[in-house]
């Protein structure tokens, strides 16, 4: 036989070899599609696949501090592929993760988890779910080191799924204002609402399959769009104040047992909310923040009282009254075309001069001064409400704004007694936000701005929206209206209404208000009472608006009932604010117990050897380098995010917050010469951060 | 006595060799483009969703590209690439021991090396595979004469089968064990003595048992093993990818679902590749994968045609050598899909959608069709 013939011959063995494999193959599909076919279908038909979303991670709310108002939590199931783990590995490990997980999972003795976990490997089951509690970040990571588990996904099967819950670190403060989400983790009221397409984000999707009980395990591991997480927000809330009026509004309530209140505070110049506090009755004795009675429509009903201040204003831009002009008041019951108006102290005010009418909230006297100027034009006392923007809706960040009501000459409800009645705060609709807003454009020089409750939206550190002062009119009314109606005003708190409380500290401008109701035409026996008001009333930095419907308790007066709210808040943000504070008085300022201080400085070793020996947990931010010098930041759950600081070569470091003999070791090192007064951590340092100095210079430490 | 006459019977200018050859390569390359454009659905929505023919124009562009490479190959003397195989083979053992070393890890092993400046990955192991089997068809066609030596002629090929293999086995056992049984026929078609390959199975047996114990992937290959003796007695047994093929093949039908209506496609891991028979007979049906069977069957049946024709063993060996090294490769793909052999990820050459992959699957074509031209008389 020649070589090729003989090559030939293998080649053709070989080939016959080739195709007895097509032809196995073609065999073992017709199999597959004909003896098997039926089987295969059917477990395709049942299936429980499907597309199915993956939340996005949904953006915190912080107060204006950096404070965690609201954020959402992981939490996890812990679930466990028993077949995974190689022989040795599930051997060797069987008994110990056994015992760890019935100490953690308290409801299953050690020996029932090893039969799980035994039985559920040889049966070839492939999702095992160890507990259907769901447990928190810190005990996952306990979880994840424990045998076989600590092996991880491919080698030891371990399976955790997460879930996300919202999380309030200050429980039901602000809580109507921040709003709340509903069981698909959408926002339905407040700023989760409002701000709904930038806290949301955008949800993925992936692959999941029904393994029984609506038990949804994905499919593979990549996610087949991955989610967006949602942005941070940042308010303007600031949560002492928050506290203090969530606080003083919850006394009042209770003290005056109230139906509802509600209580906002506004930076003059910015239109910025530092408070917004809700609060309805629940039960008795008990309130909650259920509804937002500062913008929504149960708590717009007519504003009464405080409503009196656009009235003066509207009779002081026509130019044609004094304050000194005196006004009858009478007996203090007078008719209107028939229908009665009286005024609060019995026997009347008798003849008083329009200063006092302010000051003592003379109905009667409001509504014969406005009747008596613009009974021939009521429209013009209408126009100028307008023009002081009370009858236009704020638009601002936050929706569910009830659309304020002044009704016209030409509206159809209009009567002979709508004019007067108008005049002292009835037959309109108007919230107390907008009221405080109206309030607030007087302390602001006339000049009206926006509420703004959002200051930026943030993805990360990086700002990706910043909200600035909207101006809503430049103008409201003339500066001698002004500088007269603020007279009024401090002359409520001097010696009206509000006199109780007065205080010699600072200067409150402001208005009470106390209405009785009107049900079918006649007073009822439940009252309304308000007051809004700004301080220093010489340069009003806050403005404030607290309302209290129908106290039931013995005292029924605005200047009672919600005015000492207003003096309790004001009294917080002075001693906070030092710039209110008249040279050489402070007030001691009350700081919150934390269990850890909210940013620690220093060394490497010392910030170990304090976590370790405090048992503190640490995490290492994303960015961390390698750096001498950590700073921590204190998280919700009381663990440090440790993050380096860099320190330059002829860069000022920061020093801020570090104790003095870091300061001193670092600054020192850097050629500074160091000269420092105080005691405790660093709170200044002369030369500013990442500036560039030079050897030998001296530089200044203020401690406190 | 030799019979078999392969028809010229209107040689183009550009295209020469076996025109048969190029039909079979055409037909494969259209059915590729169509199978993948409809795999890549579900991969095309998870990573893009604005462009969905990102896949399709990407896949489309590298057939043509080996389509170009091949005519390029089928142009060069065949009798270059008995130099050219020595030189690449000396080639690829430093850069298969650098992909073992530097190469990135995908799905636990060490496989791709990224090519410098034009940033493409490729796997080394396609290179050392075609120069094995190039170098193999010289070495046996060279000591016909005295093929009976240990010392001449069995021992040097031994030694760059063990290497390669070797090499190859510590990241990819299957493709491994794959080169191994087609250098052995080679061998065996290059009449190398049966008795030797008793010797051979030993040799090879010991090198990949340690390649694996060593290696990264032992447990996945004994997990792998172990399902696949479950599923002897029961298909309920079989490896869950394995259910989701049969799946789909049970759904297709004699004939298929139709073109782009694949279900499995979002349950079959890598269904553009490593599964990609499975979505073939899903969507075109017992039919439509008899078909592809044949196609390769018959481009192996044109090769051994080749190699009756060829004048010198080199040739023959050499285009018989890379034919069998493509449809074993291929065979071994469509069994997995249909279970009788364990789960591997091997790409069904000519269809799948990989890369570099194809160009090599080009070249090897480029080189069977340029033996098939005969001795270029220049």
């Amino acid at each position: 036989m020649n070589i090729k013939k003989s090559i030939l011959l293998r080649v053709r063995i070989a080939f016959l070899l080739m195709g007895g494999v097509a032809l196995a193959i073609v065999l073992k599909i017709s199999h597959i599609q004909l003896v098997d076919g039926e089987k295969w279908r059917t477990r395709m038909e049942k299936r429980d696949i499907q597309f199915r979303h993956i939340k996005a991670h949904r953006g915190s709310v912080f107060a204006a501090d950096g404070s965690l108002l609201a954020t959402s939590l992981p939490f996890y199931r812990v679930a466990i592929d028993p077949t995974i783990a190689s022989n040795k590995r599930f051997e060797e490990g069987v008994d110990s993760l056994s015992l760890l997980l019935s100490q953690v999972f308290t409801h299953k003795s050690a020996e029932q988890y090893k039969t799980l976990l035994t039985k559920a490997r040889k049966n070839n089951r492939q999702y095992v779910i160890l507990s259907n509690r769901y447990v928190d970040f810190q005990t996952k990571k306990a979880i994840e080191a424990f045998p076989i588990l600590r092996a991880g996904k491919y080698r030891g099967g371990a399976i955790f799924e997460v879930e996300n819950r919202r999380f309030a670190p200050f429980n039901s403060l602000a809580s109507r204002t921040i709003g709340y989400i509903n069981d698909e983790g959408e926002g339905v009221v407040g700023l989760e609402y409002s701000f709904e397409k930038h806290l949301g984000g955008r949800d993925g999707r992936a692959l999941f399959q029904n393994i029984g009980n609506n038990t949804w395990r994905p499919r593979y591991d990549g996610s087949s769009v991955t989610p967006e997480d949602g942005l941070d927000i940042f308010t303007t809330i600031d949560v002492n104040v928050q506290d203090v009026a969530h606080t003083a509004l919850l006394n009042a309530l209770i003290k005056n047992d109230a139906d509802f209140g509600c209580a906002v505070v506004m930076e003059v110049a910015t239109g910025e909310i530092k408070a917004m506090a809700n609060l309805g009755k629940i039960r008795e004795g008990i309130y909650a923040e259920n509804y937002n009675y500062a913008i929504g429509s149960r708590g717009s009903n007519d504003p009464g009282s405080i409503f009196k201040l656009a009235s003066m204003m509207a009779l002081l831009e026509e130019k044609k009254m004094q304050l000194t002009d005196r006004v009858e008041t009478g007996n203090g019951r007078h008719r209107f075309f028939g229908t009665p108006l009286n005024d609060p102290k019995s026997g009347g005010f008798g003849n008083i001069s329009v200063q006092q009418v302010f000051e003592k909230s003379s109905s009667i006297g409001v509504a014969k001064l406005v009747r008596k100027y613009f009974k021939d034009n009521p429209q013009k006392f209408i126009d100028y409400l307008n023009q002081f923007g009370l009858n236009t809706p704020l638009h601002f960040q936050l929706v569910g704004e009830t659309t304020p009501y002044i009704k016209n000459v030409n509206d159809p409800t209009w009567s002979v007694i709508s004019l007067p009645w108008i005049s002292i705060g009835y037959e309109t609709k108007i919230s107390p936000l907008q009221m405080l807003t109206f309030y607030n454009a007087v302390a602001n020089e006339g000049k009206m701005v926006q509420p703004i409750l959002v200051k930026y939206i943030k993805e990360a550190d990086k700002i990706v929206e910043e909200f600035n002062t909207v101006t809503l009119k430049e103008k409201i009314c003339s500066d001698s209206t002004l500088r007269q109606v603020t007279r009024l005003l401090e002359g409520v708190v001097e010696r009206g209404t509000a006199r109780a409380i007065r205080t010699t500290q600072y200067r409150i401008a402001g208005k009470t208000s106390t209405s009785q109701k009107f049900i079918e035409g006649k007073y009822s026996k439940s009252y309304h009472t308000a007051f809004a008001g700004f301080f220093p009333a010489d340069k009003p930095k806050y403005s404030c608006i607290v309302v209290i419907d129908n106290p039931k308790k013995e005292k029924q007066y605005g200047g009672d009932v919600a005015a000492p709210v207003f003096r309790k808040i004001a009294d917080r943000l002075y001693a906070n604010d030092l710039q209110m504070h008249p040279e050489g008085k402070v007030l001691t300022q009350l700081t919150s117990v934390k269990k850890i201080p909210k940013t620690i400085i220093g060394n490497v070793q010392d910030i170990s050897t304090l976590t370790k020996s405090w048992q503190i947990s640490t995490q290492q931010a994303a960015t961390m380098g390698e750096g001498d010098w950590l700073r921590g930041k204190a998280q919700i759950d009381q663990s440090l995010t440790l993050k380096d600081i860099r320190v330059r070569k002829n860069r000022m470091p920061d020093v801020r917050n570090m104790t003095l003999k870091d300061a001193l070791y670092l600054l020192e090192n850097h050629g500074l010469k160091v000269v420092y007064k105080g005691q405790g951590k660093v709170l200044s340092q002369s030369i500013p951060p990442n500036r560039v100095f030079k050897r030998g210079r001296t530089v200044y430490l203020d401690l406190h | 006595m030799i019979t078999e006459e392969i028809a010229y019977r209107r040689e183009s200018r550009y295209f020469k060799g076996d025109p048969v050859i190029w039909y079979i390569v055409v037909a494969l390359s259209v059915i590729s483009i169509l199978v993948v454009y409809s795999a890549t659905q579900s991969l095309a929505y998870k990573q893009s969703l604005n462009n969905p023919e990102k896949y399709l124009i990407k896949h489309t562009s590298l057939v043509v590209l080996a389509l170009v490479v091949m005519w390029i190959a089928h142009r060069i003397d065949y009798r270059f690439y008995a130099r050219l195989s020595l030189l690449a083979l000396y080639l690829s053992v430093p850069l298969l021991l650098i992909t073992l070393v530097f190469g990135p890890t995908i799905n636990e092993a060490t496989r791709w090396l990224t090519i410098p400046l034009i940033e493409q990955s490729f796997q080394p192991s396609d290179l050392a595979k075609l120069a094995l089997i190039a170098h193999l068809a010289a070495m046996l066609s060279k000591r016909q004469q005295n093929i009976e030596s240990v010392k001449e002629s069995l021992f040097p090929m031994l030694v760059w089968i063990g290497v390669i293999c070797g090499l190859i086995a510590i990241s990819n056992f299957s493709n491994a064990a794959m080169l191994f049984a087609t250098s052995l026929l080679i061998m065996f078609i290059g009449r190398v003595p049966i008795r030797y390959f008793l010797i051979l199975l030993v040799i090879g047996g010991l090198s990949i048992s340690f390649a694996l114990v060593e290696g990264q992937r032992f447990e996945t290959a004994v997990s792998r093993w172990e399902a696949y003796k479950k599923s002897l007695y029961d298909s309920d047994n079989a490896h869950p990818q394995a259910q989701e093929s049969y799946m789909a093949i049970a759904s297709g039908g004699i004939t298929g679902k139709g073109p782009g209506n694949s279900d499995q496609r979002n349950f079959l891991p890598h269904p553009y590749s490593d599964f990609i028979f499975a979505i073939i007979v899903e969507e075109y049906g017992l039919l439509g994968g008899a078909l592809v069977v044949f196609l390769y069957l018959a481009l192996l049946y044109r090769a051994m045609m080749i190699m009756a024709q060829s004048n010198r063993a080199f040739g023959g060996i050499l285009a018989a050598g890379l034919a069998f090294s493509l449809v074993i490769q291929a065979m071994i793909h469509m069994s997995v899909a249909v279970g009788l052999v364990p789960i591997t990820g091997l790409p069904l050459p000519l269809l799948s959608m990989g890369g570099t992959s194809l160009l090599f699957t080009g070249i090897s074509i480029g080189v069977i069709l340029s033996v098939s031209r005969g001795d270029i008389i220049e």
